[in-house]
């Protein structure tokens, strides 16, 4: 016969008291497990964060001692640590993108800066990768956000580090326009940073507004009439603007003040000279002088042009050959006033057509020089 | 635990009492918040406790020798609270929840919980390589009983609290309570559709938002945005994908061939055996000091990029047969845990050659450092869409979900080819336990094996001979006789084998011999101990009769399959379902026939 073998047992009941002592015994230990829990994450994040910042500090000098793989080790373990503090992060990144992993750099301050997009810091480290791996323009929207960050100490400070940072990139690109954008708004910052000063306007002539270069280093000069960087200053931006009579003697003027390291201004002097030398459009120069200038600047355009184009398309270096021949050779049907146009036009073009197809060449400096007055 | 009398109580109160527990759906929402917050606290204390004790165990790394001692003194003082006072708390938890659920009536003592806490903290702190999340799933699970308990409920009641339990604990432990859901329902429960879906769900929201509260917004690992650099890479996740799923089958297998042999030892040795993990651990660190512990510090520095091949594929070997003797010889731990480092490991492995060979096409390792604890996950544990939601959790991003998707799929199919038993079943079998893949439930239409049970006609002994039983079975209604030792049930035999070696003279040949030899004919259709149990349906009971050839079954405990609960036959099934015999048929009543 079949019988049930198995029955469950049924828990007892409880009864209310005791179903009210239980939910109240739970609820106790719900809040007072609630304080221990609190009690103890307290403690594990001091000690977490301690220990992070311990880990920091001698990565930071291993770091400097050029130790960089030990360094990334105890940053990494920092910033696993005390994930809340950006700084470790954006210390790793650093380290590593000095270690020669850009990629990897790139992909750790990518959280940082989900997490806080205004970070100043972050936001220059991002930048600094993205330049390293050659990405300047979102280099440069990220040297943006960080001048335009938010900076936990010394914000002013680091947001013109920044900015000159931005600056310096876009010199080396040069990228005129922005780097002038990015001068304009500091031209008039830091007036008793004399070295800062002379900075900017050294920059304005690279962003070839070398008359706001002139006007910060007369100010300079006016206050401190022996500073031989500034009359090198001054002359460079004269020789930008085309006035190299005043650029010679800026570069004298500075060789007097520094006579044991004068090779290099001499060399400058040397070049001013030759531009003065050469230019045709000089003013009180008699007509003849101007035919002769004329012709040498159309003869050495040509000869730089044909250098350059020799290599790259012969046939093109060919026709410009008989062309420029024909011109020189031809004598002065039109009169001389008439030739020296001709003959500047033609050079003219000749280095517009250089400049378009060949890296510039410091043997031609002073044409270079010349030709920048010329289109002035 | 005495329940707590307080004194007299305004009738209000006890009218809302009495109120609230009447309806069901009402106190099943507030326990859930209750559970999901106690649990979701305990879990906080044990995560802490065990990085805390870690930390100090192992200050600044620790020397050479202190990393072999340690783990060896940890498992020992371990294996003796085990063996003395916790006897329920070794392994993951898992299984054990399971078994709970659904032999024990969901039943979980306090004692087994703490002792679950404590043996747990001391083996993670000492540094053996298992994890916390089963323990925790445990520990979950177990209040949640514990409390329902207390309060009274009913059986039905305690047993969907739970897996509710589990939802929480597994919530906390990963930070992830989407895939702690569908973990808990899938792995405990074994059916994506439970009714307990609400309350799983809010007590995995009110644990997630306890950890929230208690430790901050701190995912488990700081990851990397992920990106797919090109569609091809695609191809390698495939790639990925049936790594990751042979490494899972070698983590499996190796793990259940080391848990047989140590099951096989005697029972007097339980205590000392998870020193044999200690020791291994604390040999393999003295060398590789990364092996200590669960290594999510690691995990998260490959996820991070920080990759040598060399080293991640020794710290995938090592923590394979580290985890695998740790957990075999009986410390208390989960194989999660393990599961994710051996997973990253390994798919970093596959991304530094990948990047390695096509570094414009490819991501670097730490992408896929990610995606191989994905596929591991999906390989051991055996639940790729709980895989997946898991590592979207953690990575908060979408665009880790197709790639993810495709290696754990292949991972899984692998596995699945591979290694016929989830581990987690096969872990169970190991311990004697037979835990439905999928819940009973009291469908209606449905008759159960527990409607046609009868009481066993005696047992025999394996020792007893041919000739000895056949004067007891010969003229017997039954076709098959249990067949049982002093341990329990062996096997079943049946009376005409019985009756066939009387008939060949071989009257001196024992049971136990005539069953090697009936096994043997019956070839494929041989099973050591053909059996059903009493919640299973009577399909089942035919079905398996059927590919036994018995027409008698012994119904054994879920706990122990040794242990007899009685006997289904077929007449008594036939019976159940209203089917009369030929031979009982009544002629008269069917003129046709």
């Amino acid at each position: 016969m079949k019988t049930p073998l198995v029955q469950p047992a049924q828990p007892p009941a409880a009864t209310v008291s005791e179903f009210i002592a239980t939910f109240a015994v739970i609820l106790v230990a719900i809040a007072g497990l609630l304080l221990f829990d609190s009690a103890l994450a307290t403690v594990d994040t001091n000690a977490r964060k301690a220990f992070a910042a311990k880990e920091f500090v001698t990565g930071e000098r291993l770091i400097a001692r050029g130790k960089i793989e030990e360094a990334v080790d105890r940053l990494r373990a920092a910033s696993t640590l005390d994930g809340d503090n950006a700084a470790y992060g954006i210390a790793l990144a650093q380290a590593t993108l000095a270690g020669g992993h850009p990629r990897a750099a790139e992909q750790m301050l990518l959280p940082l800066l989900e997490r806080d997009p205004a970070d100043g810091p972050a936001n220059l480290a991002m930048a600094r990768v993205l330049a390293k791996e050659g990405r300047n323009p979102e280099a440069t929207s990220f040297y943006h956000s960080a001048i335009y960050g938010l900076w936990p100490q010394g914000a002013e400070m680091r947001r013109t580090e920044a900015r000159f940072e931005l600056i310096d990139l876009l010199a080396r690109e040069n990228s005129r326009k922005e780097l002038l954008a990015e001068l304009l708004p500091i031209q008039d910052d830091s007036t008793h940073d004399v070295a800062r000063r002379k900075r900017i306007a050294n920059l304005f002539v690279v962003a070839g507004a070398p008359t706001r270069a002139v006007a910060i280093y007369r100010e300079v000069l006016r206050r401190d009439p022996r500073d031989a960087e500034a009359y090198v200053g001054m002359a460079e931006a004269a020789l930008s603007l085309g006035d190299f009579a005043t650029a010679r003697t800026n570069l004298v003027a500075a060789q007097k003040l520094v006579p044991t390291d004068s090779s290099a201004l001499q060399a400058r002097v040397v070049l001013a000279d030759s531009v003065i030398s050469l230019d045709p459009t000089q003013v009180g120069l008699s007509l003849p002088e101007q035919v002769r200038r004329s012709r040498n600047l159309l003869q050495m355009t040509h000869l730089s042009v044909r250098k350059c184009l020799g290599v790259q398309a012969p046939q093109v270096a060919a026709a410009l050959d008989s062309a420029a021949n024909a011109l020189l050779l031809s004598p002065a049907r039109a009169g001389q006033a008439q030739s020296i146009e001709q003959n500047i036009s033609l050079a003219e073009q000749l280095w517009g057509l250089r400049r378009s197809r060949c890296a510039p060449d410091r043997v031609d400096g002073a044409l270079a020089l010349i030709h920048n007055r010329i289109a002035q | 635990m005495r329940a707590i009398k307080i004194p007299a109580l305004p009738q209000r109160v006890r009218r809302a009492v009495e109120d609230l527990r009447r309806k069901e759906d009402r106190l099943s929402l507030l326990l859930s918040l209750v559970i999901g917050a106690l649990v979701g606290l305990v879990v906080v204390a044990f995560i802490l406790l065990t990085g805390r004790l870690t930390t100090l165990t192992y200050l600044s790394g620790g020397s050479s020798w202190q990393r072999v001692l340690v783990p060896i003194f940890g498992s020992l003082v371990a294996g003796y609270l085990l063996y003395k006072y916790f006897p329920l708390a070794r392994g993951s938890g898992i299984q054990q929840t399971r078994a709970a659920l659904f032999i024990h009536d969901g039943r979980i003592s306090l004692r087994s919980v703490v002792g679950k806490f404590v043996t747990t903290t001391l083996t993670l702190a000492s540094g053996i390589p298992l994890g916390r999340e089963g323990p925790a799933v445990y520990m979950g699970s177990g209040m949640a009983s514990v409390i329902a308990h207390k309060l009274g409920l009913s059986r039905l009641q305690i047993r969907s609290l739970v897996p509710v339990g589990g939802a929480a604990a597994f919530a906390a432990a990963f930070n992830t309570p989407i895939a702690a859901v569908l973990f808990s329902l899938q792995a405990i429960v074994g059916d994506l559709h439970a009714p307990v879906l609400g309350s799983a769900v809010l007590a995995s929201a009110t644990s997630w938002v306890v950890l929230h509260l208690v430790l901050g917004d701190n995912p488990l690992f700081h990851v990397p945005a992920f990106h797919l650099v090109s569609v091809a890479e695609l191809g390698i996740y495939v790639v990925l994908g049936v790594v990751g799923g042979l490494t899972s089958v070698a983590f499996v297998k190796l793990l259940l061939w080391l848990r047989a042999a140590f099951t096989r030892l005697p029972r007097t040795s339980l205590w000392i055996q998870p020193v044999a993990g200690g020791l291994t651990v604390g040999i393999f660190a003295f060398f590789v000091p990364q092996v200590l512990g669960v290594g999510y510090d690691q995990i998260e520095r490959v996820l991070n990029g920080d990759v040598a091949l060399k080293a991640v594929l020794i710290l995938a070997a090592l923590k394979i047969i580290a985890s695998s003797v740790s957990y075999a010889s009986g410390n208390s731990g989960g194989i999660l845990g393990p599961t994710l480092f051996i997973g990253s490991m390994v798919g970093a492995s596959v991304g530094a050659v990948a990047h390695l060979l096509f570094p414009a096409s490819t991501a670097g390792p730490g992408a896929y450092a990610l995606i191989g604890m994905g596929t591991a996950f999906a390989g051991t544990i055996r639940m790729p869409l709980t895989s997946v939601i898991m590592m979207f959790e953690i990575t908060r991003d979408y665009r880790v979900i197709a790639p993810l998707l495709i290696a754990n799929v292949i991972a899984f199919f692998i596995s699945q080819k591979l290694q016929k038993e989830p581990i987690y079943d096969a872990l169970a079998h190991q311990d004697g336990l037979h835990i439905p893949t999928r819940p009973g439930g009291a469908q209606p239409g449905i008759r159960r094996v527990s409607t046609a049970i009868r009481e066993a006609p005696g047992s025999l002994n394996p020792e007893m001979t041919v000739g000895e039983v056949a004067l007891l079975v010969t003229d017997s209604k039954f076709e098959s006789w249990p067949v049982a030792d002093e341990l329990g049930l062996v096997g079943m035999v049946r009376t005409r084998h019985v009756a066939a070696a009387q008939k060949q003279g071989r009257e001196d040949m024992t049971i136990e011999r005539l069953m090697q030899i009936a096994r043997r004919s019956d070839g494929e259709r041989s099973v050591d101990l053909p059996h059903v149990h009493n919640d299973q349906p009577l399909s089942r009971a035919l079905a398996r009769m059927r590919d036994n050839g018995h027409k008698v079954l012994p119904v054994v405990s879920r706990a122990n399959a040794r242990i007899m609960l009685g006997v289904v036959t077929l007449a008594d099934i036939l019976e159940e379902y209203g089917v009369e015999r030929a031979d009982q048929l009544d002629y008269k009543d069917h003129p046709d026939l």
